[in-house]
């Protein structure tokens, strides 16, 4: 069996690789993305741990997202995805409750940096401040007029943003973003393993 | 009126060792880095700016500032530019407006000597009759229109727009506004502080006293070192419901302008007091200034503003203004003061004279005249934020009443006090919008799933206990004993506002319309109260009995490009668009989505589907994928055919209608497993079905065990198709057998495809050939659709677009929903009247279907013009005979390059529907055509043996 075939992102225009400022962004569509849903509260719910508006990173390092009442995306590395949903099966028994790979249809980014919430207040209509939009919170709101899952995912203390959208506007997206960040001196980054 | 650039000044603005050159009116000028072109242009002696609107009398500096009325000026092709206000750049080609054939000599000023019969409602008099006349009026009057002159090719600038929620906002940075915001940051806000100005400080900017001086000095590096946020050279627009605020900000390093939406929890609104001019004969004069323009002149940047001043004084800021002027050596012929009965009748002279007549009659030899005669309190903020300032006659100004509790009023707005009582209330203020803010903070943490939990209750609501402001005592001048300008951006006069009183417009509402007094660029901000004042004497009252209009957003004027902000236009690709891009493709685009319309010739594209095989990206069609239990019943629900019996592996066709029975979207629907099943929408109507179905899940049946998800876009989707479609799959497929009878037409198979795990296909075909409908995952969807571009180039394999689609879907008779049907077309009508089981439970539209079903409904049919070569336009209409009697009408028409001829569809009334019944088509030319109604929908293999191949 051949090696599965490369991912091909949405975003396949090339940027300047460095600018001057802190703020950087990547395209981190390649990630695995599941969504789960089931009821808001019940054993699906208690199994992923993480209410509507936060998230939680599990032991494996997959991020768990509360996008919705009843609805979660997780993301990470393939085999910590698989394992955050795993228990899932069991659970079919006691509530209705589905998964699917998203990893396909939605493109993902994130946005590191200080000054990533003035950036963002350029695109999106939403309160950055660390009282409303806290580390681990989740929002879903129009970035750039695209319908956006938002969650706040500092790294190393640093602020840092993960943003989905559908796939077919990532290229759009991508390129609003970078011109939203052009005066913090925003660069593009390699993928990390978010 | 002779102004000149004096020696430095110890508050000036003005960097003199950057010496900035620029064009006025094609003549060669200089100033300094902190000019603005006003001052420029006043340092160099210019007297005249501009012509007024309707008189076209020479207009100077009045204010020299933002508001000023007559300092609009075309710099480069930006048109109607404060030259008070915007600053000297080197190279700015500046040129007078509204003047011709030069600003010192306009031919249009012999309006003046016509004066008395353009009056307020000249143009409603006398233009109104014959109405058929009002185009050529129209045309003529264009030509008067005043301002400058827009480039239709001017590049667009870069505007901005920002979204923000602090926690107070300060409009206005002045003494007190600087101190509210200090005081707000200090007590833990989060705090916006918006200045108009280029640099903070408000009136303490241009006062030479030493302690003023001093204490914005204080100010400053207090601000300097908070987390106040700046904002200069920027203007609170607007303020909204719940505290949402317009703010633009101008001369941004990255933009020209940007808005800044603001939910602010409290806003404070300190904007200061803006003087206003005083109404008498001459008034509008060059050479009459208000005391604050002489101040800023002298203290800002330097410039002396004439050589012998009256000063016309009833106010400290008049008689300070005597004090700079003496500095920098003015002589002051005489200072009239106001507060102890002194008046200015009106002005005589001609070019640099400015004579003032006092009451007595008698002449005052000058060049300048300086009026200090009260204030306006611009209270716009709080009247939008439903505040009706009272008018106090003590005062001669307005004063706030009662605003809501989370709009605070600070400095002159709110009242008097020296220096120090100013910041003392300042810094209270600001105090208290920072608990206020704190309180609506904590309930808007507590009331959001996502913010961090607050503890305990909400924080109570502090009572206002701000010791108040004093009013200063202040003579009520608002007209001398004779008549002059009031609005001086429009042209209005008091005597035009008392005749407008006079003919019935007494209302200040009506008088403000009828001769648009208080509409100009400076938004009332210095005509209000004398409009006021002047319709109160005509009417015999009092300016509290007569009150004022409302102030509505914006509080200034704002450019539409602020407005527009920056142009989000999110645009939809496919993964393969890449490739589409890289092959000459000709795009279309179709709602959000850019798609492929043809690589170069459609009707190609059309023989080689039906010869060899074609690939067409389908990717935009809607997708949704649906699991549970109880998918069936929803299917069964929202379609008009029955689905609880559909197998897995089959892919069944469906028509959706709303609850009206009017056509909503159709598609195929297939079973990938047992509870798992792919729906497939229209493209345009990928959203709209989705909560379509979502609406039904969640209002009506939210018992019901199914998920839906759209995953439009986590397949690339390709269609295959042609005769040799089959043979191209096999070389790519793993994992299916493609045979006909193992795999035929209407199933859906899962299969590796290029190598790609995870792809479904199914066999339906829009075009009507033999398909292959192919989704892969979309992250390997370049993949798929290249390596199937490889695997047949010996079978001819040849992209198709839309447009070639479009064609072959019209041979096939397939409809498309929304084109040949629409809002009207009720299910049968589509002549798929079999597919509506009205045996079935309720479902969508049925009550509608089963009272549509015993009606004679119009029909789509297909029809072929009489002349093949004819090809009717879309919409073209059906009509009896010679007749314009409508009967139906062309929905969609094309040249069929299988057929070589014309083909339509269209809706016709039924009695024509039958095949062979022969139509008459109106062309958009007016030329009647002949055409017949065919058997089927189809033109093409109506047997459909090529499709099921």
């Amino acid at each position: 069996m051949a090696d599965a075939p490369a991912f091909e992102s949405p975003v396949v225009r090339s940027y300047p690789a460095s600018r001057a400022g802190d703020l950087t962004l990547s395209d981190e569509s390649a990630v695995t993305k599941w969504l789960v849903r089931a009821g808001a509260e019940g054993p699906t719910a208690d199994l992923l741990d993480a209410r509507f508006g936060t998230s939680r990173l599990t032991p494996g390092d997959a991020l768990v997202l509360g996008s919705r009442p009843g609805e979660w995306i997780v993301v990470g590395a393939a085999s910590e995805v698989a394992a955050a949903v795993a228990g899932l099966d069991r659970l079919e028994e006691q509530e209705f409750c589905s998964a699917l790979d998203w990893t396909h249809g939605r493109a993902m980014f994130r946005v590191t940096g200080a000054s990533a919430p003035r950036m963002l207040e350029k695109v999106c209509g939403i309160d950055w401040s660390d009282h409303m939009t806290p580390d681990g919170a989740v929002v879903s709101a129009p970035v750039a007029l695209v319908t956006c899952d938002i969650a706040r995912n500092d790294r190393d203390r640093v602020r840092s943003y993960l943003i989905f959208c559908d796939r077919s506007f990532g290229q759009y997206l991508f390129g609003a973003l970078i011109d939203a960040g052009n005066e913090f001196g925003l660069s593009v980054a390699a993928a990390s393993a978010s | 009126m002779t102004m000149s650039r004096q020696g430095v000044q110890p508050t000036e603005v003005i960097d003199r060792a950057a010496k900035l050159r620029f064009r006025w009116n094609g003549k060669r000028f200089s100033g300094f880095e902190g000019d603005t072109i006003a001052s420029a242009l006043a340092a160099s002696g210019e007297q005249i700016f501009s012509r007024s609107m309707k008189y076209h009398r020479p207009r100077g500096i009045l204010t020299a500032d933002y508001w000023d009325p007559n300092l609009m000026v075309q710099v480069g092709d930006d048109p109607n530019v404060r030259a008070g206000h915007r600053l000297l750049e080197s190279g700015m080609d500046v040129r007078s407006q509204n003047a011709w054939p030069s600003l010192n000599r306009d031919i249009k000023a012999v309006n003046g000597l016509l004066g008395r019969f353009l009056t307020a409602g000249f143009y409603y008099k006398t233009f109104m009759r014959p109405q058929w006349l009002w185009p050529t009026y129209e045309r003529v009057l264009a030509t008067f229109a005043p301002g400058g002159k827009i480039d239709l090719d001017t590049p667009h600038a870069y505007h901005d727009k920002r979204y923000t929620h602090p926690d107070v906002v300060v409009a206005g940075a002045g003494p007190a506004g600087i101190e509210a915001a200090l005081a707000a940051s200090s007590a833990g806000a989060s705090v916006m502080l918006v200045s108009h100005e280029h640099s903070v400080g408000g009136h303490l900017r241009y006062s030479s006293a030493a302690a003023d001086q001093a204490a914005l000095a204080e100010l400053r590096t207090a601000l300097d070192a908070s987390d106040v946020e700046v904002l200069t050279d920027s203007t609170v627009t607007g303020r909204y419901e719940d505290n949402w605020l317009g703010i633009v900000q101008r001369n941004h390093p990255v933009a020209v302008e940007r808005l800044i939406k603001a939910r602010a929890k409290t806003l404070v609104a300190a904007p200061g007091l803006i003087e206003r001019p005083y109404v008498f004969e001459g008034n509008d004069r060059p050479g009459v200034i208000t005391s604050g323009a002489a101040r800023r002149l002298v203290n800002l940047w330097g410039v002396k503003p004439g050589e012998r001043a009256v000063v016309f004084s009833a106010n400290a800021e008049g008689d300070a203004a005597v004090a700079d002027l003496e500095r920098v050596g003015t002589e002051i012929a005489a200072v009239i003061d106001g507060r102890t009965g002194g008046s200015i009748s009106s002005t005589r002279g001609s070019s640099r004279a400015v004579d003032a007549v006092v009451a007595d009659g008698a002449s005052i030899g000058a060049d300048l005249l300086v009026v200090a005669a009260g204030w306006t309190a611009p209270t716009s903020l709080l009247n939008m934020a439903g505040d009706r300032p009272v008018y106090d006659p003590a005062a001669a100004r307005f004063f706030p009443s009662d605003p809501p509790s989370n709009v605070l009023a600070t400095g002159g707005l709110a009242g008097d006090a020296d220096l120090d009582g100013l910041r003392q209330h300042g810094a209270a203020t600001g105090r208290l919008a920072a608990s206020r803010a704190a309180a609506v903070r904590h309930r808007l943490q507590a009331r959001t799933a996502r913010a961090l939990p607050v503890d305990g209750d909400e924080p109570a609501w502090a009572p206002d206990e701000r010791a108040p402001l004093g009013r200063d005592p202040h003579p009520e001048l608002y007209r001398a004993d004779t008549h002059g300008m009031v609005d001086m951006s429009e042209d209005i006069s008091s005597k035009d506002l008392v005749a407008a009183a006079h003919e019935g417009y007494d209302s200040v509402e009506l008088a403000k319309r009828y001769t648009t007094a208080t509409m100009g660029p400076s938004q009332g901000k210095l005509e209000t109260v004398n409009t006021v004042a002047a319709i109160a004497e005509a009417r015999g009252e009092t300016i509290s009995e007569v009150g004022t209009t409302v102030w509505r957003p914006p509080y200034a004027p704002v450019t539409l490009g602020a407005l527009a902000g920056r142009m989000f236009e999110p645009v939809r690709v496919s993964s393969i668009h890449p490739w589409h891009e890289a092959n000459n493709v000709s795009v279309i685009q179709a709602g959000q989505w850019l798609r492929p319309d043809h690589y170069g010739d459609p009707a190609a594209e059309v023989r080689n589907v039906r010869r060899n095989v074609g690939l067409i990206d389908v990717t935009p069609l809607g997708k949704l994928d649906l699991r549970g239990p109880d998918v069936p019943k929803l299917l069964s629900l929202l379609y008009v055919n029955k689905w609880m019996k559909l197998g897995v592996g089959r892919v069944r066709y469906g028509m959706m209608c709303a609850e009206d029975g009017v056509v909503l979207d159709d598609g195929v629907t297939g079973r990938l497993g047992e509870d798992h099943y792919m729906m497939s929408t229209t493209s345009s109507g990928a959203g709209g079905v989705w909560e379509w179905v979502e609406n039904w899940l969640q209002t009506e049946r939210p018992d019901w065990q199914v998920h839906v998800t759209p995953v439009t876009t986590a397949y690339a989707s390709i269609n295959v198709a042609g005769p040799k479609s089959r043979e191209l799959m096999s070389r790519v497929c793993a994992g299916v057998d493609l045979d006909a009878e193992a795999f035929p037409y209407m199933t859906v198979r899962q299969a590796t495809v290029a190598g790609v795990a995870g792809c479904f296909m199914w066999r339906i075909g829009f075009t009507g050939e033999l398909s292959f409908e192919l989704h892969a995952p979309a992250g390997h969807g370049l993949r798929v659709w290249e390596a199937l571009m490889d695997s047949g180039s010996d079978l001819g394999v040849a992209p198709f677009g839309l447009e070639a689609q479009r064609i072959m879907r019209l041979e096939k008779g397939h409809f498309i929903v929304g084109q040949d049907t629409d809002g009207l077309t009720l299910g049968p009508s589509t002549g798929t009247g079999s597919l509506i089981k009205l045996d079935k439970d309720d479902f969508a539209g049925k009550p509608e279907l089963a009272w549509a079903a015993d009606r004679s409904l119009p029909l789509v049919v297909a029809i072929q013009p009489d002349d093949p070569d004819v090809v009717p336009e879309e919409a073209a209409q059906i009509v009896r005979g010679d007749t314009n009697e409508i009967l139906g009408r062309i929905t969609s028409s094309r040249y069929s390059p299988t057929l070589n001829r014309s083909i339509c569809l269209g809706q016709v009334e039924p009695d024509l529907a039958a095949g062979g019944t022969k139509v008459t088509v109106l062309l958009e030319s007016g030329e009647r055509i002949g055409a017949t109604v065919i058997d089927h929908h189809a033109h093409f293999d109506p047997a459909g043996e090529r499709l099921r191949g």
